[in-house]
Parts: structure tokens; C-alpha cells; sequence
């Protein structure tokens, strides 16, 4: 292995020791880096029922395999740890400059373990890692600690908490730098319980490609192929919120805690022209050619002053969509949730079901101390510093909306939650698509990055009464150039009568998403639509030296999802989880609701794909043989 | 020929730094094709992340007529290219003070870490790869006068220069 950077840092806060391990080769091979690295490690190192606030939860960062190379996206690394928030695997992955430095200091994982008696914080310069005290830093928001660290360990990249992670609110986030962040699944809220206040992360170690000319051509390829995906040039332009307009269309957005479909002058809130508006210049993450984020500025308005890089979807849908606020205020939320460390779409989430909860009158004024109601930018600001530190009503918000919902009457209609974890934008009701099944099958709970149609077409939404299928809709060489085992492709997609079969893809998209996390690409479409297993097993190669081959890859991100579905049902997840909120199955939206029944069937499809138990969704021993996974002992 | 009047014809590399996203290839391509290895801080050309401005800046050598740089090696190494007018050096016997890193105005020459010397962007014998790696456009390899002439189109495409003229559009300067 010539250039696997190949070490394993462990440091354990308890004792406050630190040990680098080397990356055995078999490893690798198993699951090539990133996601992979993570999921085997948190299975063989937390014990069953840990407690995501104890000791024994490990807290792992691992850059993707081809992150340091000039591999289009290829900047990101992916965060893991049990979930506070949903019990299961916890995980989440960001871009920007973190997994470069911590590439070129010389490591692949970062493993943090135990719990540190006093607030810390850890500094990596190459060699050389220090636990130094945090006394200073602690209970202050995210930006001023940053201008801090920056100046202080100058050239570093910087992960950090904010006061959310510190309060343990159950969806607190780790921020990365300024702007971006791990956001999901409450890993903010693990750090903070083991007292570790930020990383910062500094690399002066070049990396050697095997066969840096070979590395060059597929860097080459790769770019060309983005540069040809039918989304590239509208994504340059607008990002992520291309997907905007369509899905207010068809009346599938999050709209006021998802039972409006649609908003009034939507497109103006949330759709594109907000980036003509508010956006100025492009920016990008690490070696990415497609630079889909916005620096934005508001200098007027209620909230004139904010500088910062925005303008995402999600966070748009979030709070403009969910809570209902205008576009400024949308800027402003995003500024609160990134200053505080707080994921912006389970903020969105929880303020959306308590202002629903206020209206249903299941509470009152006299719970939150004012009045709430949608698209109320300052009441929702207000109940959002309640739930940061966790004062009145906002300590039971901090909970999550799952948790919450215990708390009052019929909560859990209002709570749109899968598996404890707040559903982002879309509304299956309005759209039902790979991507709404991969809320159900996804394995860190209700969440739509890790399964999502490479070659999905927004321009149509025709409802199959069997939810098996969606409509495919593009040209032929668009099937031709998807880059997919031929036989799988037949399968998948039916170019005849134009169907694209929804539970094939959901496992052919997750598994794709999975290799892409383990290497450190981004999800963007663009990317999805053009990017497989051939042109990343030719830049793993040339970069590592390491033979892989498409199908290998492929498995090894199947092994991956595999184990990470073995670790949650270890911790106790029944197949009844994967289930969506009471709402959609019994309110209708569009004059919409769902069939559960018939939504189970696809679901059982899926997991004999899989090669899962179609009842519990418990991976078959025939399976686990495949993939290597037996269990010792059994 | 003197290599002031070469100046004038001389291929450099312009930064459009409107255009830069801070995507980092240029430093990545550079490094490695310097260095053999991947890593920014190898790189002769710097992004500079400026929050403030919402800009991001690459700075490389811009190879000045007058460069100080020349004037504060005490090893005198440093030279302007007769043919190219390109600041240039003998890195073999660079002893590693910084003398000239301080002296640029923009810190545009920069320490090596790998052979413990200063560089400084060499224009990779008229192929940059950081000019041909460049996803945005935003550095350009061009001779003064085009990117003068492009600037200047620019301006005029803008209206800069009708609004320069009187009103009643006859023109009297």
C-alpha cells in the first residue's frame, strides 16, 4: 500500500492517551476507507446498549480514500458515532478542507474515545497531537471559537461544537470551519458529552500517488464526465436549489410541518431567483468542479450584516418551508444553526412540530412564554435559543421531536420523524420516488442523503399505485451511459416502457452513495449521474496501487451498509420502525395518503434484493456468507 | 535583448479572481507536478480565502520587472530570464533564509518543505498546470497586452465607456 496514508489515530480522553495504529490491508480491501473504515470500527468497538452519552460511544472521522487527490469532490469525510438521536448508527458526511488535512497530517481515522474530565480540546500538527484545555472556548458559539483557533493553530482546519453540542441537544451537529458541518444524527451532541470541544487538524505531509500519471487521467475523465451530466450547468449556476420549483410543483415540500404541499410565492421564498438575489460568487470545497455553494450577504433588511456561504436546499426547505419564513430569515436561521452547531433540518423539524403543536392548542402560551406560528421569524428564533440551551419548554425540544412527542397528547401525529430523526423537504404524499422509499430504508433513519436515483427525473411525477415504480422519462443514451452492470440495468430500469423500478434503484443508488462516502466523493447530482464504479476503481487504483475492480467496490459499500444494518439491529431495531409518521398514512395531502400496506410490500421487495429477511429485514445468513460479515461463533 | 523591453511581450498568468471558487486544484495540480506529492502547502500558488471580500484570491509569483526579491538574496541566486523575462533562481544553492519571501510583496515565493529551499512559480516552461487544471477560468496564461486588450473589452462590454461620453452622444473630448 504505497500511499494508504494508513494510520489510525486513537486518542482516548479518559486517560488522556494518544496511539497510532497502521491500517491492516485487510481492511482495506473490505471496505476502502471513509464510511467503511467508520462502520467496522464502531461495530467491533461499541458495546451493545452503550449509551450514545457514555464512555464507551467512539466518536470516528475518517477522509475518504482518493481525499487529497485532484479527483473532482473528492474533499469529504465522513463522522460516525451510536446516535443520541436515534439509537442506532450515527453518521454524517462533510465536504470543505477537514479530511485534506487530516490526510496530509498523515492519518485516515481519527477514533475518540472515553470522556474527558474537563472541557478539551485536541490539536493535530502532523506528528505531534496535543489535548489541551478548553476552559476558554467552552458555552461560546462556533465562529468566535474559529477566529480563535485560527489564530492560534494557524493553517489548521477546524471541527468544532457550538453550545448546542455542549448542552446535549440530541440533534446538535459538528460544525466544520465556519460554513459547513456534520450535520445529522446528533454527533455535535456525542462530542460534547465526551467534553471535547473542537479538533483542529493541520497536515504538511505530501501524498504519493502510485501512478500519479494514471491518477491524472482519471482525474481528467472524471471531470469530463461531470462536466457532460445533463444537471452540470444549471448546478454551477444554482446549486442545489434547482430541485426547488419542481417539488413545490408537485406539492410534495415540507410545507408548515408537512400539511400544506406548497407555499404561496414559493418560488420567490425558496426557489432559484433567491441565489440572483441574495447570492454573490461561487464557492467550492477541495477539488471540486462544480462549486454549487453561494457566498450570500444581506446588507439591509431586519437582518443586515450576515456574511456567510448559503443558499443550500436544504436548509431552505427547512426553515422556509417547514417553519414557513421568508428568505432572509431563512439566511438568518442558517446563521443561528452554524454559530450554535445545531443541524439545520432537524431545527427546521422540531420548531415546525412545536408551532403545529401551538396551533393544534396542544400547548399554549403559558408553556412557551409567547406566541408561535408559522412563518414568525423572531417567536421561532426565540423557542430556537430555548432549545440551544435547553431552557423551559425548549430542554423537552432538545429531546428531538420523537422524544418530545412522548411528552404530549397525540404528539406523534405532528412529529414527522422516521426512526427519531426529523424528515427533511420532501413530502412522499406528493412524490413518491427512490428517493422517499430511501427514507424508509435508510440507515441512519429519516434522512434523504444515502439513497437517491442517479438518473431521477424531475420533469415527472405519475403516482404507480403499487409504489414500484417511477418514471424513468430521459433519452436512451442517458441509459446507455449510466454506469451500471448491464444485467443490473435491465433490471433496474425498463427503457421500453419507460419505468425506472423503484427498490432496484433504492439498492443500487444506496450501495453507490455508500462506495462514494467511502471514498470521499460528493452526492451531487451532477456526480451521481455520471461517476460509477469504473471511472472510481480506476482512481483508487492509480492512487493506491491496490487492484480493485468496479464489482468489488460496489460489494465492499454493500458490505458496509450490511454491517451498519447489522449495528442497528444489535441495538434493537425492529422492522416496524422503518415506517413513516401517522400523518402521512392518514391525513391527505393532494388528496393523497399513503397505503402502508402496499408501501410494506415494496419494502419486502427491497429487502430480498438485498438478500434480507423480507419480514424482519434481518440480513440472511447466505447473505452475511457473501459478504463476509459471519458472525464468530456462529 | 534587455529584458525590461521583454517585459512587454512576455506570457504571464492573470488572476481573474472573480471567477475562483477556492476549489484548491491549482495548488494540488502544482504540487504534484513539482514535487511528485499531493498537498497544498507544496504548492507554489496559494488560495487565499478572503470571507470578507467573498473572494477567493490565487497568488503566485507575478514576476515584476523590478522584483525585490533579486535585490535581497544574499546568494545572489536570483535572476531575470534574458529570453523570458521570468524571475527565476538556482534552487540547488538556495540556503533557506526567506530573505526574498519576506521582500515580496505578496509572499508569492515560498518555502519548500520537502528540500528545505525557497521556489517561486516558474510558468512550468510556458505549460502551466495550474492554468490548464483550472475549473472556473479564473487564471488565464496570456501575454500583458491580450489580457490588457481583454480587460479593456471587458470595460467596454460593461458600458464604462459610454458613460464616459457626453449625453448627447456626439462625443467632444
Amino acid at each position: 500500500m504505497k500511499d494508504y496514508s494508513g494510520k489510525i489515530m486513537e486518542i482516548d480522553l479518559s486517560h488522556g492517551s494518544i496511539r497510532i495504529k497502521d491500517i491492516e490491508a485487510q481492511l482495506v480491501r473490505q471496505y476502502i476507507g471513509g464510511i467503511g473504515f467508520n462502520a467496522r470500527i464502531l461495530y467491533d468497538e461499541i458495546p451493545i446498549g452503550a449509551d450514545p452519552f457514555g464512555e464507551e460511544n467512539v466518536l470516528v472521522f475518517a477522509a475518504g480514500t482518493l481525499v487529497g487527490t485532484p479527483f473532482p469532490t473528492a474533499s469529504r469525510s465522513e463522522a460516525s458515532a451510536k446516535s443520541p438521536l436515534t439509537g442506532g448508527f450515527g453518521t454524517s458526511n462533510s465536504g470543505a478542507f477537514f479530511g485534506l488535512q487530516l490526510k496530509t497530517a498523515g492519518y485516515d481515522v481519527l477514533v475518540i474515545k472515553g470522556k474527558s474530565p474537563q472541557p478539551v480540546y485536541i490539536s493535530i500538527n502532523d506528528e505531534d497531537v496535543k489535548i489541551l484545555s478548553a476552559d476558554s472556548l467552552w458555552g461560546k458559539e462556533c465562529w468566535e471559537c474559529v477566529d480563535y483557533l485560527e489564530k492560534k493553530h494557524y493553517g489548521s482546519e477546524i471541527a468544532l461544537i457550538g453550545p448546542a453540542g455542549e448542552n446535549l441537544v440530541r440533534f446538535a451537529s459538528i460544525e466544520n470551519g465556519r460554513y459547513d458541518g456534520w450535520g445529522r444524527t446528533g454527533l455535535g451532541a456525542v462530542m460534547g458529552s465526551k467534553n471535547l470541544k473542537a479538533i483542529t487538524v493541520k497536515g504538511t505531509k505530501g501524498r504519493k500517488a502510485h501512478d500519479p500519471q494514471a491518477l491524472l487521467n482519471a482525474v481528467k475523465k472524471g471531470q469530463q464526465l461531470i462536466k457532460s451530466a445533463s444537471s452540470y450547468h444549471a448546478f454551477t449556476e444554482y446549486g442545489t436549489l434547482n430541485a426547488s420549483i419542481p417539488y413545490s410543483n408537485f406539492k410534495a415540500i415540507s410545507a408548515h410541518n408537512f400539511t400544506k404541499g406548497t407555499l404561496p410565492n414559493w418560488k420567490e421564498i425558496g426557489g432559484r431567483p433567491i441565489v440572483d438575489r441574495y447570492g454573490s460568487r461561487h464557492v467550492a470545497c477541495q477539488s471540486c468542479i462544480i462549486a454549487c455553494g453561494h457566498w450570500v450577504e444581506l446588507s439591509e433588511g431586519k437582518y443586515a450584516g450576515i456574511k456567510m456561504k448559503d443558499l443550500e436546499i436544504t436548509p431552505v426547505m427547512s426553515f422556509g418551508a417547514t417553519v414557513g419564513l421568508n428568505t432572509e430569515a431563512i439566511i438568518k436561521a442558517c446563521e443561528l444553526c452554524q454559530r450554535y452547531g445545531v443541524d439545520m433540518v432537524s431545527a427546521g423539524g422540531v420548531l415546525g412540530f412545536a408551532i403545529e403543536l401551538y396551533k393544534q392548542g396542544i400547548i399554549s402560551e403559558d408553556d412557551v412564554g409567547f406566541e408561535l406560528d408559522f412563518g414568525d421569524d423572531e417567536a421561532a428564533f426565540k423557542l430556537f435559543h430555548m432549545i440551544i440551551n435547553r431552557e423551559g419548554i425548549g430542554d423537552i425540544l432538545a429531546e428531538g421531536s420523537k422524544r418530545a412527542a412522548e411528552q404530549f397528547e397525540q404528539g406523534d401525529k405532528y412529529a414527522i420523524q422516521v426512526k427519531g430523526m426529523e424528515i427533511p423537504m420532501i413530502d412522499p404524499r406528493g412524490r413518491w420516488s427512490t428517493w422517499t422509499l430511501g427514507m424508509l430504508t435508510n440507515i441512519r433513519g429519516g434522512d434523504h442523503l444515502r439513497c437517491r436515483n442517479p438518473v431521477e427525473n424531475l420533469r415527472f411525477n405519475e403516482r404507480d399505485e403499487e409504489y414500484r415504480k417511477e418514471r424513468f422519462g430521459f433519452k436512451q443514451t442517458m441509459y446507455e451511459k449510466l454506469d451500471m452492470p448491464e444485467e443490473l440495468k435491465r433490471k433496474t430500469i425498463d427503457l421500453e416502457n419507460d419505468i425506472t423500478y423503484i427498490p432496484e434503484m433504492s439498492k443500487w443508488a444506496e450501495d453507490l452513495i455508500n462506495l462514494y462516502n467511502s471514498v470521499g466523493i460528493c452526492i451531487r447530482p451532477p456526480v451521481m449521474e455520471k461517476v460509477g464504479p469504473t471511472i472510481i476503481a480506476e482512481a483508487c487504483q492509480a492512487f493506491t496501487g491496490i487492484e480493485f475492480t468496479p464489482a468489488e467496490l460496489m460489494e465492499s459499500a454493500e458490505r458496509t451498509w450490511n454491517l451498519i444494518k447489522l449495528f442497528n439491529l444489535r441495538e434493537g431495531e425492529k422492522a416496524e420502525a422503518s415506517k413513516f409518521p401517522r400523518r402521512f398514512y392518514e391525513e391527505e395531502l393532494n388528496g393523497q395518503v399513503l397505503d402502508e400496506g402496499k408501501i410494506q410490500k415494496v419494502l419486502e421487495i427491497y429487502y430480498q434484493l438485498r438478500g434480507w429477511d423480507p419480514k424482519t429485514g434481518r440480513p440472511e445468513r447466505a447473505t452475511l456468507k457473501r459478504l463476509q460479515l459471519e458472525q464468530p461463533g456462529e | 535583448m534587455n529584458s525590461k523591453k521583454m517585459g512587454m511581450r512576455m506570457k504571464r498568468i492573470f488572476v481573474n479572481a472573480e471567477a475562483c471558487t477556492g476549489c484548491g486544484l491549482c495548488q494540488l495540480l502544482c504540487s504534484v507536478h513539482k514535487t511528485g506529492q499531493w498537498h497544498p502547502a507544496l504548492a507554489r500558488i496559494k488560495i487565499k480565502e478572503m470571507p470578507e471580500l467573498e473572494l477567493n484570491v490565487p497568488v503566485l509569483c507575478l514576476h515584476c520587472s523590478n522584483p525585490p526579491c533579486e535585490v535581497y538574496c544574499v546568494m545572489n541566486l536570483i535572476y531575470k530570464d534574458p529570453n523570458t523575462g521570468y524571475t527565476l533562481r538556482r534552487e540547488d544553492k538556495c540556503i533557506g533564509c526567506r530573505a526574498c519571501e519576506i521582500a515580496c510583496p505578496f509572499s508569492a515565493a515560498v518555502m519548500d518543505p520537502i528540500r528545505e529551499v525557497v521556489v517561486n512559480c516558474d510558468l512550468c516552461e510556458g505549460d502551466p498546470l495550474c492554468v490548464s487544471g483550472c475549473p472556473e477560468g479564473a487564471l488565464l496564461y496570456m501575454e500583458d497586452s491580450e489580457a490588457g486588450e481583454r480587460k479593456r473589452k471587458a470595460a467596454v462590454s460593461l458600458g464604462a465607456w459610454r458613460a464616459s461620453r457626453p449625453r448627447d452622444g456626439r462625443g467632444s473630448l
